[in-house]
């Protein structure tokens, strides 16, 4: 299973230790976030709803691609990949 | 200013919820006031309640744009914060999901360590560890009629609570727009208790549930009695809410959010009521109204409040509130980012903020 580096927002540094990025094993991105759910609890629900789905307001990129336009939470991850998680615009 | 951990008995401190932030305002003669270095900043805060049972503890309903909503407790007055270890999260297989934290109550002081807290969607959570773990009420989320339950504009939140202290097994919720729900068996069974109070946005004027109730609070030495302003009217029970009685009166409007009582002289309340269109004072004067005969009769309390061609304030539901001072102080939140006070039962009134966020609720603690 690939190790992924991870990139966080500042509003969820402190959920992990205050750094900006972490290290977690997936082939997806849900598995990625599972992962993360392990290591740092709590996080998961900071990103998905309780359904499971992605909160509206979350984006999160693989390499340079939202993922919400490849195939959303299943989308697969392989070795070499960089994630990065957002907080969207959401403004005007 | 540095920010205060702790502060002097008999001190008055405010809590206000805004949209960016919490702010504590406090005073020792509710003359001068000062006001602390925000917290939460740009957090959506909707509701902060001061528990003093066995702390104090500050709890916060901090409702995020982007990563949640989440119950927040401070044992230093916000200089830092504690996550519940197991918060506020629907079961994955119920197909509920968190919109917003609304409401934090504290229990009966005879169950220190209890408190309540109403969200959106509608349900009950109750943390028996001082806030460390939350679960919901069962029977509520399960209520055979909340397939039929509405939301009202603001989300179909459980935004007041009030836990009788007279009788453990009895409490009332507030849900819009489904009206007021009472259980007397700590919480198995909710009835609904909503009889001749209004619908008047359906065909229905007077449904068994589906009123757009907006606040209420109970007598404190009566606790059959509690008083309820509502998206249509104003009422008080004498009977635990099996009926209702309207004390509208010459009230320019029905409409309003917020409702506070005197404990010291509990026939006296202060209600707002709006325009219910612009959800703002209904002519060009900023009025808070104040009962002293449990509803029989309202006079407008003006002196103070701001008046002019501009003047549009509105006040949402929790953001009045009045403290435990005899004489008693009352408190107004704005949605415009103001706090109006007065510490004289509503005579007279002094603006104490301004240029404040967006006001969504203002609690009042005397510190013991």
């Amino acid at each position: 299973m690939p190790s992924i580096l991870v990139s966080l927002p500042g509003a969820l540094r402190a959920k992990v230790g205050n750094r900006a990025s972490v290290m977690v094993a997936g082939e997806t991105v849900r598995e990625i976030i599972d992962a993360l759910e392990r290591d740092f609890p709590g996080l998961r629900f900071n990103l998905c709803h309780e359904t499971g789905e992605l909160r509206p307001f979350v984006n999160i990129f693989l390499n340079r691609a939202n993922i919400r336009y490849l195939q959303g939470l299943d989308t697969p991850v392989s070795a070499g990949a960089s994630v990065h998680i957002f907080q969207a615009v959401a403004g005007g | 200013m540095p920010h205060h951990n702790t502060f002097p008995q008999g001190r008055t401190v405010l809590a206000v919820g805004t949209k960016r932030g919490l702010f504590l305002l406090s005073s020792q003669d509710r003359v001068k006031w000062d006001v602390e270095p925000v917290t939460l900043q740009g957090r959506r805060v909707f509701h902060a309640i001061l528990d003093q049972r066995s702390g104090p503890r500050l709890f916060a309903a901090e409702n995020g744009d982007f990563f949640g909503s989440f119950i927040r407790y401070s044992d230093d007055f916000g200089q830092n914060w504690q996550e519940p270890e197991h918060g506020i999260q629907f079961p994955s297989d119920s197909s509920l999901k968190l919109n917003n934290i609304w409401v934090i109550e504290p229990g009966r002081l005879n169950e220190p360590g209890t408190i309540y807290a109403g969200v959106d969607p509608a349900s009950l959570w109750i943390s028996s560890d001082n806030g460390k773990t939350w679960e919901p009420d069962a029977a509520l989320l399960t209520h055979p009629t909340r397939d039929r339950w509405e939301p009202g504009a603001g989300g179909l939140c459980l935004h007041t609570i009030v836990p009788d202290p007279s009788n453990s097994a009895r409490m009332w919720l507030g849900i819009s727009a489904v009206g007021c729900l009472r259980t007397d068996d700590s919480g198995q069974h909710w009835n609904f208790a909503n009889k001749n109070t209004r619908a008047g946005f359906q065909p229905d004027l007077y449904p068994e549930f589906g009123q757009c109730i907006h606040r209420f609070v109970q007598h404190p030495t009566q606790p059959d009695v509690l008083y309820q302003q509502n998206h249509c009217g104003i009422y008080k029970t004498l009977n635990a809410g099996d009926d209702w009685i309207d004390i509208q009166r010459d009230l320019p409007s029905e409409f309003g959010f917020p409702i506070a009582l005197d404990t010291h002289h509990p026939d006296t309340l202060f209600v707002i009521v709006e325009d219910p269109q612009g959800r703002h004072n209904v002519d060009n004067q900023f009025t808070v109204y104040r009962t002293r005969d449990a509803g029989e009769s309202w006079e407008a309390c003006t002196l103070g409040l701001p008046k002019g061609p501009g003047v549009r304030l509105g006040v949402l539901r929790h953001a009045m509130c009045t403290d435990t001072h005899d004489t008693c102080g009352v408190y107004v939140g704005t949605n415009t980012g103001q706090i109006f006070a007065s510490r004289d039962q509503g005579d007279n009134w002094e603006l104490i903020a301004d240029f404040l966020p967006s006001i969504y609720s203002v609690t009042a603690a005397v510190i013991v």
